[in-house]
């Protein structure tokens, strides 16, 4: 099962990023990618929806305990794992029995950007507003939001880009 | 019930989406202590705050009134610390000496009360006349003290009246101390305001702030040690000076001045002639 353990290993490895590299960057005060949501991005298309919903809430709680907000975490990682296959049958046409890994190449270049654009920004709201519980500091929300989910897109298309496959 | 069930299968991922997002829900709200208290109380955040506002504005004013009482409250018992101290020095006892007279020191100060019947503040040399004289034991050199601290010198004296030279007059200078670390100078009244005088022979080493308190010294036999005579409002001291400039407030407020003390030391002329002998010498 090559791909169970490429997925276990993104697991891991998307983890360990995120907590001991990603959340340590405060890029201009306030800038803080989430580049583990990439886990559920990559998931294969095909994945039961209750398990990528379970493994959505298992990265979203493991990361969220990590930087002591499980709770947000958690309900922006299943919204994203929730909305993922709307998301993929409106942007591409994956023929029935196929089951492949998200990547300009499976999805072409136009649909893969637009489908990580709108998980990234799912995520990053869902994340931020349910962080700061109120609108008090609506603009700097906002850019806190927009800013991050410019640099967290930009590092997956980067990633998948390098890929070779 | 086939429909329901089918209903259940269909919807399945739908009903384990909302509960994870409850779960993830309840531990925003539960597990974080300030998302917990934002949405246990924002429904009334507004009057919250309105309460916090106006109790942080009546806190305010009554702090003042407090701190007046606290203030009042600080001096009653710091009177009675005093008068405490006083007795309690009194009841220490001298060894007693058989062979010479001594007067007890309790008894060594008398009081003659009197009444103000002319006082000046305004100008330049002021003087005070009381209503009591030579004939009630008033003598030249008596010092003179009110309620509130001291008043002066005895300058001259008639059978029925005396005239005191108070400290608003440039002719004579008390010498008093701090009460904290006794460091005595002489008080000298500058000429202008009523309630301030000046101190001068503070060197500039002594160390002082505002509001330290200065009462006799009981260097001269004129007014025994430890009656107040006002505290230090203000001091400078320029690079080349040796002595501070010391502004002190007099404890005394002679425009109100209506019943003083004269003292009278029953040892005064012992001391004076002991020290006038041991000059000549």
């Amino acid at each position: 099962m090559p791909t169970v353990l490429q997925n276990i290993f993104r697991f891991i490895l998307l983890v360990l990023f995120q907590v001991l590299v990603l959340d340590n960057i405060q890029f201009l005060g306030f800038v803080n990618p989430y580049l583990y949501i990439l886990f559920i991005i990559a998931l294969p298309v095909q994945t039961p929806r209750w398990f990528s919903l379970i493994l959505a809430f298992v990265i979203g709680i493991t990361v969220g305990i990590f930087s002591n907000i499980p709770g947000p975490h958690a309900f922006a990682t299943v919204l994203v794992a929730f909305s993922r296959d709307g998301i993929i049958k409106l942007f591409t046409q994956i023929e029935e029995g196929n089951n492949p890994t998200p990547s300009f190449y499976t999805f072409g270049v136009s649909a893969y950007i637009k489908y990580v654009v709108l998980l990234v920004l799912i995520h990053n709201f869902t994340l931020f507003i349910l962080e700061s519980f109120s609108f008090i500091n609506f603009w700097l929300l906002l850019s806190k939001i927009i800013l991050s989910s410019v640099v967290t897109i930009l590092l997956i298309l980067g990633f998948q880009s390098i890929k070779t496959k | 019930m086939k429909n329901l069930i089918n209903f259940l299968i269909q919807y399945s991922v739908v009903f384990l989406f909302l509960f994870l997002e409850i779960i993830s829900f309840t531990l925003i709200v539960k597990n974080q202590e300030y998302q917990k208290s934002v949405f246990l109380s924002s429904s009334n955040s507004v009057v919250s705050s309105m309460y916090e506002w106006s109790n942080s504005v009546v806190e305010f004013f009554k702090l003042r009134a407090a701190n007046d009482n606290l203030s009042e409250e600080n001096t009653a018992l710091k009177n009675q610390i005093i008068k405490l101290e006083n007795k309690l020095v009194t009841l220490e006892k001298v060894t007693p000496d058989s062979v010479h007279f001594r007067i007890p020191p309790e008894m060594e100060y008398q009081f003659i009360a009197a009444k103000v019947i002319k006082c000046t503040t305004n100008k330049l040399q002021n003087y005070i006349t009381l209503d009591k004289g030579a004939l009630d034991g008033i003598k030249i050199d008596m010092g003179v003290v009110s309620d509130e601290g001291v008043v002066g010198i005895v300058k001259n004296v008639s059978p029925k009246f005396s005239v005191v030279i108070p400290i608003l007059n440039p002719k004579i200078e008390i010498s008093c101390k701090f009460k904290r670390n006794n460091y005595s100078g002489s008080l000298l009244w500058n000429g202008v305001d009523y309630r301030y005088a000046n101190l001068t022979d503070i060197a500039r080493h002594v160390e002082l702030s505002l509001g330290d308190t200065l009462i006799t010294s009981g260097l001269t036999s004129t007014f025994p040690e430890g009656i107040p005579v006002g505290s230090v409002e203000d001091f400078k001291i320029k690079e080349s000076d040796a002595y501070y400039r010391i502004k002190v407030k007099l404890a005394v407020n002679f425009r109100t001045l209506s019943y003083v003390k004269v003292i009278n030391y029953l040892n005064f002329q012992e001391q004076k002639d002991l020290e006038k002998k041991s000059e000549e010498q």
